[in-house]
């Protein structure tokens, strides 16, 4: 809401300095976002200072001078002002200058001498009345300085940020009361006695609940023309054009008010009938901006006889607009139900200054004021005889009575974290134009109409709080202890994840959570995979952002794509985020899980003199996921599968049967459709699944005995997986401690389809210390069994 | 030299050739040293032929502990001779240069966005603040509806909506978990919830589509604005420093009343006003407010019983401010250059 500081003026003293009145209205609750200063704006007026000042050869009433306007030399000027005199600061307009009224400054020669400019006067500069003579400057400054926007400083604009919980503030009016309250000064409101009802006119309301008030007004003999120039002033100050008389008057009730006006051409009015009624359904309306519409019945009208005139609270219609040659008016105040507003401004795209206030609920108590305060200002302009009556519908005469809204003293007390007396708030209250009938316990505070944000207690509360002022409430600095904080083993457990990935070298992401309904597509996954649904979006910022995200390994590919510099020799990126997975049948809130995605690429470790840089395999990854499920305490209850999907191959984990986590290597199609550049490894794992420190360790006996190592060699066909020959060592061997895998070998002069591992075994009793014979004996054993599953035999050369 | 009997002389003769290995600087002393102990004349051939003096019952314990003396002196000498290398000099751990660098790992952070979220969780923890989450495809229902946003009215224009369908949204405020929470336990409750939330805003320097936000809820027997200001006046001091202020100013949020708006002292100049805040010595750092009665009564708490205070901090801003960052798509353009100058303690040294 756009304030004019004059316009303010006309209700409430305002001495205070701009800057100041806009700091308090803000901590009062009306935030000041901005302080516009208006000055009439010039090119060309200059500040200078007169030199010389002698008789016009040629004109008794002239003089001609010598003016120092930062030109260079001096300028010299004819002036027909009285009080020109040498030595004064003056405002100079100089050649090409353009001033208030368009006046272009020209060289020309007056009575014979040359005049090179123009000393001005207020009325010249329009920065006031002239008083006869020039401007005489009161401050000082450098010959030739511009003077645009810094003479004849006009007013102020405040624009204030106003709530949806507060109409009553969209007018000069309801702020001019707020600043009464803040500084406790009188308001003066507009004189707006209503007139009397009984108008002869055909005024049908169709529902008292679409309209609960309606006031229809009447001019004759209308004078169509420009409005008074302090109204203009008004309303180009806040950013309205003015238009015409009648026109402007609308405006400015609604700017003073906040009540919208509307006013029909009476002539144009078929059966000289104003019918509020719902629209026919397909029935059209060409509305003031000359756009035809189509219209339903969920739209509210203001017809005549025959057809729509208005969109009710929206906007007028072309048929019965305000012409020049207009002669009769119908004058309309009133009160639309806002639901209707808000949902024909939504469906017609068509946002008003009358819109916007019938939505937050127009004020039931000011329509036939605001009618008496349009005839008012009409007849006092000479645009127009006002009729004396009204034509007047009120569907609940009770509703524009003021409301009881109790307060309770202890409860007030009790939010606000003070010790008030009943009397103390009333005083509060009653600064806000809130009167009150005090009790011992409570006060039964008098609410006027045009507080339609005051309906109970609490409102009255947050008053209260408002005036008290909120920065006097808590200045005790005492913290309350009354809970203790307990810990979330979910949060920690991200948190470890989190600290665990960092310190292996990972650089946290975090990525967007919405997702490119393509990706699913470009990553391959199949139809099967439920990663391949996404929730949509209906109303989406672009097509790209239209989906929630199903996995982060799109967001860190595209992270890999555009935001990491061709430079970087380690790509270690992690993210931890939410992925949204639709619901069954799409019905309900999708399922959301907490995943843990890496990606890896380039180079493994840092460039560094004491060792070859290596590139990154998929053995760093999978290694990452291992380390990090040790760190968990997970190796016996996970399994372990390889897969061969789309998007890639790998492994994936399980536990209980349910997968839960997948390292893999990016498939290529994959690369290119997401134009990356491989190789990239990625590692993914369901953070809920993850145990969260229910459980914790439990002390389990050390063996004091010593370790016997032996290293196995063995060579086996190249199809013979490492797991399976793992757990037959494991199923076969007796006091086995590790078993850890430190050569492997393909191909080459084993031949052709054969591979060999080199296993070191660490065995170890927690009876006593094993004797080498028998620790052979073991290991004879487990190769023995190896032969006899996998045909390997012991590697010799 | 001790005298036979004398099971401490035979420690000092470990101690002393330990000293005499160390002190040798090259293989030449060193052999010196061991010709000296385990010789032919060396010490421990002393102490053997000291046997006889013993009493015969003594002298097969006497001769087990000279001998294994002599295993762990031998032990002294091998593990001396193979530090001193082939060469005869100290084995170089260097490579003739210690000034090169050391083996690095590569180095890795935490986003700057989880590093201001983990130091808000540790102020509010110590509080007494519990943490609480939910989801954020969430319903209108407890997103608007039970947050005291009537259907169809203008206070849900204050926050632009992505919409699933008609009934479920994306959260544009963590405020929905206020009435789950409460839903599922009785007061005292004490939460904070960070978590993402969403406005259907197009993205500039000071806006994005998603942000992240942290919610806080207080309900108990009289809570009041004043624990609010005090809550928020010591997380504001521990967040941002002991001379920080904050100030309230009256706003409007549906499910709070009073409700207000607050401001923390410009960090940057303290209050007397520049560019980063306006001229106005104030910063917005969040919206807060007393829990309206009717989202008490949507969660099932009689009002009159129960008061509350709620508060909702922009964590992106919060972010922005504390680490001059000037423009909030960088939090999540996810630029390593940009999210490495967050990963020290403290500022990172200039390079020399």
């Amino acid at each position: 809401m756009k304030a004019s500081l004059n316009w303010l003026k006309r209700y409430v003293d305002v001495a205070e300095h701009p800057d100041t009145l806009a700091h308090d209205l803000t901590m009062f609750g009306l935030n000041v976002e901005s302080i516009e200063s208006l000055a009439p704006s010039y090119s060309g007026v200059v500040f200078g200072t007169v030199l010389e000042c002698g008789k016009h050869p040629g004109a008794d009433r002239l003089s001609l001078c010598s003016v120092d306007a930062g030109r260079g030399r001096p300028l010299s000027i004819v002036c027909g002002a009285p009080n020109v005199r040498a030595g004064q600061r003056v405002a100079v307009a100089v050649e090409g200058a353009v001033l208030a009224g368009g006046l272009r400054i020209k060289r020309s020669k007056i009575r014979g001498q040359l005049s090179e400019g123009m000393i001005c006067s207020s009325t010249e500069l329009g920065v006031g009345e002239d008083g006869g003579g020039i401007l005489v400057l009161d401050f000082d400054d450098s010959p030739g300085a511009s003077l645009d926007g810094r003479l004849g400083q006009t007013d102020y604009v405040l624009d204030i940020e106003i709530t949806p919980n507060r109409p009553d503030l969209l007018s000069h009016l309801g702020i001019a009361r707020e600043i009464a309250a803040l500084y406790r000064r009188e308001l003066r409101p507009p004189a707006l006695a209503p007139l009397d009802g009984g108008a002869e006119f055909r005024l049908e309301i169709e529902s008292g609940a679409d309209c609960p008030r309606y006031t229809a007004a009447f001019v004759d003999g209308v004078a169509v023309g420009p409005s008074p120039v302090w109204m203009q002033k008004l309303l180009r100050a806040v950013g309205q054009s003015p238009i015409n008389n009648v026109v402007d008057v609308t405006n400015f009730v609604l700017l003073e008010l906040g009540q919208p006006i509307h006013a029909f051409d009476r002539d144009a009015l078929a059966g000289d009938a104003i019918v509020v009624r719902r629209a026919r359904k397909g029935e059209r309306i060409v509305t003031l901006d000359g756009v035809e519409r189509e219209l339903d019945p969920s739209i509210l009208v203001i017809a005549d006889a025959e057809h729509a005139v208005a969109v009710a609270g929206v906007m007028g219609g072309r048929d019965a607009e305000v012409r020049p040659e207009t002669k009769r008016l119908v004058i309309e105040s009133a009160m639309f139900e806002p639901r209707l507003v808000r949902k024909a401004r939504r469906q017609l795209f068509l946002d008003t200054e009358a819109s916007y206030r019938f939505e937050r609920e127009a004020d039931i108590g000011v329509m036939a004021a605001a009618a008496a305060r349009v005839c008012g200002l009409i007849a006092e302009m000479k645009a127009g005889v006002p009729d004396a009556r009204t034509a007047e519908y009120v569907h609940d005469r009770g509703a524009l009575e003021s409301r009881t809204v109790a307060l309770r003293v202890a409860q007030t007390n009790r939010v606000m974290g003070t010790q008030l007396a009943a009397d103390d708030i009333a005083a509060l209250l009653d600064r806000l134009s809130l009167p009150s009938r005090t009790g011992p316990d409570a006060l039964a505070v008098s609410v006027p109409t045009f507080r339609r944000d005051l309906v109970e207690e609490v409102d009255l509360i947050e008053e209260t709080a408002r005036v008290y002022g909120y920065d006097n409430i808590g200045r005790d600095e005492t913290i309350r202890c009354g809970t203790f904080s307990i810990p979330s083993p979910e949060d920690r457990r991200s948190e470890l994840v989190a600290g665990h990935l960092v310190a292996r070298g990972f650089a946290e992401a975090i990525t967007s959570s919405f997702m490119d309904p393509a990706s699913p597509g470009k990553m391959r996954w199949d139809d099967a995979d439920e990663r391949s649904r996404c929730v949509r979006i209906a109303n989406p910022l672009t097509e790209a952002q239209s989906a929630m995200r199903t996995s982060l390994v799109p967001g860190l590919l595209d992270v890999l794509r555009r935001n990491t510099p061709a430079e970087a020799e380690e790509i270690r990126i992690f993210e931890i985020g939410k992925v949204f997975i639709p619901a069954p049948g799409g019905a309900g809130l999708p399922r959301e899980d907490l995943r843990c995605t890496a990606i890896l690429s380039r180079q493994a470790d840092p460039l560094q003199w004491m060792q070859p840089q290596r590139e990154c395999d998929f053995f760093d990854a999978k290694g990452e996921v291992e380390t990090l499920f040790e760190r968990f305490g997970l190796c016996g209850s996970v399994s372990v599968s390889e897969t061969s999907g789309a998007s890639g191959r790998g492994v994936r984990w399980f536990r209980g049967g349910k997968p839960f986590a997948e390292a893999f290597v990016v498939a290529r199609p994959v690369l290119e459709a997401f134009d990356v550049e491989g190789p990239v490894y990625c590692f993914d794992i369901l953070v809920d699944e993850l145990p969260a420190g229910a459980q914790w360790p439990v002390m389990s006996p050390v063996s004091p005995y010593p370790a016997v190592k032996r290293d196995l060699c063995i060579v086996v066909d190249d199809r013979v997986r490492f797991y399976d020959i793992r757990e037959a060592i494991a199923g076969e061997a007796h006091f086995l401690d590790s078993l850890r895998v430190f050569d492997y070998y393909r191909g080459g002069h084993l031949g052709e389809g054969k591979r060999s591992f080199t296993f070191r075994l660490s065995f170890r009793s927690p009876d006593g210390t094993l004797d080498g014979m028998a620790v052979d004996r073991e290991v004879q054993r487990i190769l023995a069994a190896l032969h006899r599953e996998f045909g390997a035999v012991l590697r010799t050369e | 030299m001790s005298g036979p009997a004398d099971r401490d002389g035979v420690r000092e003769v470990a101690r002393s050739a330990a000293r005499a290995f160390a002190e040798a600087g090259d293989l030449a002393a060193l052999e010196e040293a061991r010709v000296r102990f385990l010789g032919r004349k060396g010490e421990i051939t002393a102490l053997l032929r000291s046997i006889g003096e013993l009493p015969l019952e003594e002298r097969p314990a006497f001769g087990e502990t000279i001998n294994d003396l002599k295993s762990e002196i031998e032990g002294l000498f091998e593990s001396r001779r193979s530090a001193l290398g082939a060469n005869g000099a100290e084995e170089d751990h260097f490579s003739g240069d210690a000034t090169l660098p050391g083996r690095r790992a590569t180095a890795g952070g935490t986003h700057v966005l989880r590093r201001v979220v983990s130091e808000m969780k540790a102020i509010f923890f110590g509080m007494g603040y519990s943490l609480a989450e939910g989801p954020d495809v969430e319903l209108d229902y407890y997103n608007f509806e039970a947050l005291n946003f009537p259907v169809d009215h203008p206070s849900r224009d204050l926050q632009d909506t992505f919409y699933v369908n008609r009934d479920i949204l994306l959260r544009t405020q963590t405020s929905p978990v206020q009435v789950r929470y409460m839903e599922r336990h009785r007061p005292p409750i004490r939460i904070i919830v960070p978590g993402r939330v969403y406005r259907n805003e197009t993205p500039d320097p000071s806006h994005a589509a998603e942000f992240l936000q942290m919610e806080g809820l207080y309900v108990d027997r009289n809570v009041s604005l004043a624990d609010l200001r005090n809550d928020i006046a010591f997380f504001a001091r521990s967040f941002f420093g002991a001379d920080a202020k904050v100030r309230f100013r009256p706003h409007f949020f549906p499910f709070t009343e009073p409700s207000a708006e607050v401001d923390m002292s410009c960090f940057s100049c303290g209050g007397s006003g520049c560019a980063i805040c306006g001229r106005t010595g104030w910063i917005e750092i969040m919206g807060a407010g007393m829990v309206h009665p009717h989202v008490f009564r949507y969660a099932g708490y009689d009002p009159d019983a129960y008061t509350g205070f709620a508060f909702g901090i922009g964590i992106e801003r919060t972010a922005m401010l504390k680490y001059g960052i000037d423009d909030i798509r960088r939090l999540l353009g996810n630029d390593l250059r940009f999210l490495g100058q967050f990963w020290s303690e403290a500022a990172p040294e200039v390079a020399r």
